[in-house]
């Protein structure tokens, strides 16, 4: 029992490490890109169905194949199948919420998913968003950041980005990309440090 | 995964998780934000997570040794068995946790791993198994071997585990590795030094428990070893008037 301090106190969390460049293939499966199916039946996802993708760059400007980056985010409700979530049992059974991805050769990632809805959280309205964390190796702890949508009207009164710095609001937002399969595609690049460097929040 | 009540999740201590960038580890230092963390606040979806993973887990994937029966992976059988548990030392259960780890030559069965050591076919290199509703876990694995990193001035990895743990909640992920107890390479480990705090560094660091009769054969012997794993999480303090 060498974590717990002692009867009552608080035990320490154990400290992160790097995730290293050997994350087995085999823990990200077939399906971990797509949000818009669960693996217990094969039927879609309520709402608009589309693409988020982007680059990984390191310092320098360098494309960073091999990160690992997972997914979470509303339904197109804005409910979690999460107990926390007093709307969960409204929450979508066919959307999984959760996504796990590794950027190829170039450094792009993609996610299949849909636009997240909308909650209220203390009588303000959080805008769409999702959440991204951030796996390399040399990423000693993972790296969190919160993707918006350009030009969404709710962006404004969004308790989140209004608390980041106003000049570095615009590396948050995913830019509107063309369509493919007719899903409208949201860019969404990971700058991890350098110019443009995209804003993390502490964990 | 059942949780009783809101939870709380503060911000890590100081002192207790690693400081970046490492001097000696170019990567450290090439894909760490050079602007400080920014503060927000937490709203639902950071209380909120994935409750269904244990669906990816298979029978026996906690089993890296042996692919076939009776056919062992090179290498000392090893068995690391511990706890999950919360800042309020509540177990965790039903959290998937992923371990992923090199074979007894010092080589990962991954594309990225072009050092010149052999793979050993009858190795897994990965296995996943959840917490039980003591939040235990357990898996029968080899000794990993220390290896040296390309490219750096003679720094060698001591032998260790990597853990990926997905706990009730996003804001309890954990990635993190688990080093052996005695290895005179720990104290020389750039990743293991990195983190400032004394305790926090030997709590990443397993115990020894005795040699055993390996689990799934035993008329093999096995090197026991012991590793709690703390989440992060507590329950809101009830108010006391």
């Amino acid at each position: 029992m060498a974590n717990l301090t002692s009867s009552g106190e608080r035990l320490v969390p154990t400290a992160y490490h790097t995730i290293g460049p050997f994350f087995p293939s085999a823990f990200i499966g077939a399906l971990d890109h797509d949000l818009t199916r669960t693996a217990a039946d094969g039927r879609q996802a309520a709402g608009t169905k589309i693409r988020l993708t982007g680059s990984v760059f390191q310092e320098g400007g360098a494309v960073l194949p091999n990160t690992i980056i997972e997914l979470w985010q509303a339904d197109a409700n804005g409910c979690f199948a999460h107990p926390a979530d007093p709307r969960h049992a409204q929450a979508d059974p066919h959307f999984a919420g959760w996504g796990r991805v590794r950027s190829d050769r170039d450094g792009r990632y993609e996610f299949l998913t849909v636009t997240p809805g909308t909650y209220a959280e203390g009588g303000r309205e959080r805008a769409p968003h999702l959440d991204l964390f951030v796996f390399a190796s040399g990423i000693m702890a993972r790296l969190v950041t919160v993707v918006f949508f350009e030009g969404d009207a709710r962006n404004q009164a969004d308790p989140v980005l209004a608390s980041v710095p106003a000049g570095r609001r615009a590396g948050l937002l995913a830019r509107r990309a063309g369509e493919v399969d007719g899903m409208q595609v949201h860019r969404f690049d990971i700058v991890l440090n350098g110019t443009g460097e995209t804003p993390f929040f502490i964990d | 995964m059942t949780t009783s009540g809101p939870r709380v999740f503060d911000p890590y201590a100081p002192g207790t998780q690693p400081v970046v960038p490492i001097p000696g580890y170019l990567q450290s230092r090439l894909r760490n934000p050079s602007e400080a963390p920014l503060a927000r606040a937490l709203t639902l979806s950071e209380r909120t997570g994935p409750v269904w993973l244990a669906s990816k887990v298979a029978q026996g994937e906690n089993n890296l040794a042996f692919l076939k029966p009776g056919v062992q992976a090179l290498g000392s059988l090893t068995h690391v068995s511990g706890h999950v548990r919360d800042e309020d030392g509540r177990p965790v259960r039903g959290a998937m946790i992923e371990v992923w780890q090199c074979n007894a030559a010092g080589k990962y069965a991954h594309e990225a791993d072009q050092r010149d050591a052999p793979l050993d076919p009858n190795f897994r290199g990965g296995g996943r198994v959840l917490t039980d509703d003591s939040g235990r876990y357990e898996f029968l694995t080899i000794k990993p071997a220390a290896y040296p990193v390309p490219d750096t001035n003679h720094w060698w990895r001591p032998p260790h585990i990597h853990f990926s743990i997905h706990g009730d909640g996003i804001m309890s992920r954990l990635v993190t590795q688990m080093y052996f107890p005695g290895e005179p390479l720990n104290a020389r480990c750039l990743i293991l030094n990195s983190v400032p705090d004394a305790g926090a560094r030997e709590r990443l660091v397993a115990r020894f428990v005795a040699p055993v009769d390996a689990p799934v054969d035993s008329s093999r012997g096995a090197l026991a070893f012991s590793h709690d794993l703390v989440i992060r999480g507590r329950q809101q303090t009830p108010f006391t008037g």
